[in-house]
């Protein structure tokens, strides 16, 4: 099948974020990343219409539109609903053909998903109930220690000295810092805890899966330079980052509808 | 029946499990064709059976109170009374439960416990006695609390399924319920009276196996949900069982439905989802998949054995059916890999999906040998889903069940529609 004319869209409506790509055949022409905020609907639209209008194209023009993520039931702009388990899945190995697990660390989900060679998704495990170890969970813990969410990963880079922390429940986490902000601890030193923290969940998840590298890590929270530091130490291995880790979902989503486009 | 039990479908259908029928049931309109319908009898299983424990109750016969599959629900039928499934399935007691139990306690026990103190489960409010069973410890414990305000009969349950000597003390523990049921309830229980009721429990095992059998067809005539749906909290009323032949004529006869054959086959195990908690269930039959084989207290697990009706001792005969119950309280539980193993050949089911209850310890545990099972032996995907009864997950919950699907249609032939 021919689809380098094609023009095809994948949107992927997460908990935090919204993004959106537009793909010409294989080519990324297009992309926009909008806060969810309150409605995912309207973040849906607001993500694909202007991705749509920094492309120069129309609704009209887009075969095939596949929506992802949290939200991916709730868009009447989408044809077909994929998880974002497989969608993180086919734009990870897009980007990086050699592949063989994703880790992907979103705004109230980590996930770990084990790739066959073919690229299919062979297993995958994700957090269960609590948002413990994903954006949210940094969110939290960044205003529980009065600093920007985005210098956490700088201020990691600052730590003196390896500290424990011992939960990866938000909750529980958030207390504990509080106790270690009260005890004197400095900042650097329990943000580079917490990073290892989330570092010792996500190994957990591969040991359990038996996923091994090269690993790609995808989501907001690759963003974070200090997670994913932590997390290169406890793997031993370097991970592969996308430029744009937060719109891997949505350009899975849009290469899955060019693959099915009638 | 009573008269007006046909026309309480509407509301049965979204009622809470353990609320009594409100008043007003004779009120409306009822046509004959639905009060023939087994799918909508059954809709209105708890108003059924709740019609059926105050006639029952009316003509003094004791109500007992029973809360897992080991109670030998033969010897209460024996001793003329009828036995009340009253495991709990509703979040709303919860909170109240957590006045007495911890937190971290499977919900099932939680409910249970829930409605006991909240008096909000007629059921249990109605209950001369109810038979408890040392299981698991969240249950053995909670039994203590309940026994300060309830009369609690309580059973030691061997958990050394293929040991002689545990057997015995459980055959000794089945004699002990009789003689408590003989002197509470002022009755003899003969050795006839135990085969009879024996031959009701195996007619009605039978049918249920029968109806669960039908998902073996390429495209079942029913959901997982709607076979689930079949289960009732009383077990051996009369209606129900020519409910469950019906049932099974009509939907033997069905056409064989399309789309059921494109549907993913589910096996799912674990704990039972009970009257009320059917949330995961739902989840996986509206993801695009088929439960055809629910191998669990709500579904095949206790039905799979009979009792013997031409055996010598007919109590020896129940302690054996119910001693070979595969719950993951038993040690070694092999029965439970062995039936896992026949029913996913015998369902063709695609892959395996393992409910287990938050904080209950020994599915939790026990769900390493099944994924081991199913991964390694089997060689089907395994699913592993840890809930509670609180629907903040569903989303992603739905999200696994999705994506599991889409490995196994690799071609994202399962993608849900959107909304329009």
């Amino acid at each position: 099948m021919n689809t380098t004319q094609h023009i095809t869209a994948g949107i992927d409506i997460g908990s935090l974020s919204t993004d959106a790509v537009i793909l010409r055949g294989e080519q990324i022409i297009a992309y926009n990343v909008v806060p969810t905020l309150s409605s995912s609907e309207s973040a849906a639209s607001l993500a694909y219409d202007s991705a749509l209008e920094s492309a120069g194209l129309a609704h009209a023009d887009v075969s095939n539109v596949v929506a992802t993520g949290y939200g991916r039931t709730s868009t009447s702009l989408a044809g077909k609903a994929v998880t974002e388990i497989t969608c993180h899945a086919v734009g990870a190995r897009r980007l990086f053909p050699q592949a063989m697990t994703v880790i992907d660390i979103g705004g109230q989900d980590s996930k770990v998903i084990r790739l066959s060679d073919d690229g299919r998704v062979e297993d995958f495990a994700m957090n269960d109930k609590c948002a413990a170890g994903t954006g949210r969970f940094l969110e939290v813990m960044a205003r529980a220690l009065d600093t920007d969410l985005k210098s956490l990963g700088h201020l990691a880079t600052l730590a003196t000295q390896d500290i424990r922390i011992s939960s990866t429940c938000t909750v529980f986490a958030e207390s504990e810092v509080v106790a270690l902000v009260a005890k004197g601890v400095p900042k650097e030193n329990i943000i580079r805890g917490l990073h290892r923290s989330i570092a010792e969940r996500i190994y957990g998840m591969v040991v359990r899966l038996r996923a091994g590298a090269p690993f790609v890590m995808t989501g907001g929270v690759a963003k974070n330079s200090g997670v994913v530091t932590a997390i290169e130490e406890r793997l031993g291995t370097k991970v592969l980052l996308p430029e744009e880790p937060q719109i891997v979902g949505a350009l899975g989503a849009a290469i899955i509808a060019a693959k099915h486009e009638h | 029946m009573s008269k007006c039990s046909g026309d309480k479908q509407v509301k049965a259908k979204n009622c809470d499990p353990c609320s009594p029928p409100s008043v007003d049931c004779c009120s409306s309109a009822v046509t004959t064709e639905q009060n023939d319908s087994p799918t909508l009898w059954f809709e209105n299983m708890i108003d059924n059976c709740y019609d059926y424990a105050i006639d029952a109750k009316s003509n003094s016969r004791p109500i007992v109170g029973i809360m897992c599959e080991y109670a030998p629900r033969e010897l209460i039928m024996a001793a003329g009374g009828v036995p009340v499934c009253l495991c709990g399935g509703s979040a709303k007691t919860i909170p109240a439960a957590e006045d007495y139990l911890p937190a971290n306690l499977c919900p099932l026990i939680k409910s249970t416990f829930g409605y006991h103190i909240t008096k909000t489960n007629p059921f249990l409010e109605m209950a001369d006695l109810v038979v408890a069973e040392t299981t698991c410890d969240g249950k053995k414990k909670m039994f203590e609390l309940m026994a300060e305000t309830k009369a609690v009969h309580l059973m030691e349950l061997p958990q050394k399924q293929d040991d002689s000597e545990a057997f015995e003390h459980w055959v000794t523990e089945i004699h002990k319920l009789k003689a408590e049921l003989e002197t509470r309830f002022d009755v003899q229980i003969t050795p006839e009276k135990i085969r009879e009721a024996s031959r009701i429990m195996n007619r009605e095992r039978n049918l249920r196996r029968g109806l669960a059998g039908l998902m073996k067809a390429d495209a079942p005539p029913l959901t997982g949900r709607q076979l689930l749906n079949f289960k009732s909290i009383i077990s051996g009323i009369p209606t129900d069982l020519e409910k469950y032949e019906e049932a099974a004529e009509i939907l033997r006869s069905h056409s064989r439905n399309g789309d059921m054959s494109s549907r993913v086959r589910v096996l799912l195990t674990g704990v039972p989802v009970v009257h009320g908690a059917e949330r995961v269930v739902d989840i996986i039959e509206e993801s695009g998949g088929l439960i055809v084989c629910m191998e669990n207290c709500t579904g095949l697990k206790p039905i799979l054995e009979d009792v013997d009706l031409n055996a010598a001792d007919p109590i020896r005969a129940l302690a054996k059916k119910y001693f070979h119950i595969h719950c993951a309280v038993m040690t070694r539980n092999t029965r439970r890999i062995d039936y896992l193993r026949a029913l996913t050949a015998e369902y063709r089911a695609e892959c395996v999906i393992d409910l287990v209850w938050q904080a209950c310890v020994t599915y939790d545990i026990e769900s390493y040998q099944v994924r081991r099972l199913a991964e390694q032996e089997l060689h089907v995907p395994y699913l592993r889903i840890e809930t509670d009864y609180s629907p903040s997950d569903s989303a992603r919950i739905a999200v696994r069940v999705e994506a599991l699907f889409e490995t196994l249609r690799s071609s994202y032939r399962t993608g849900q529609p959107c909304r329009k």
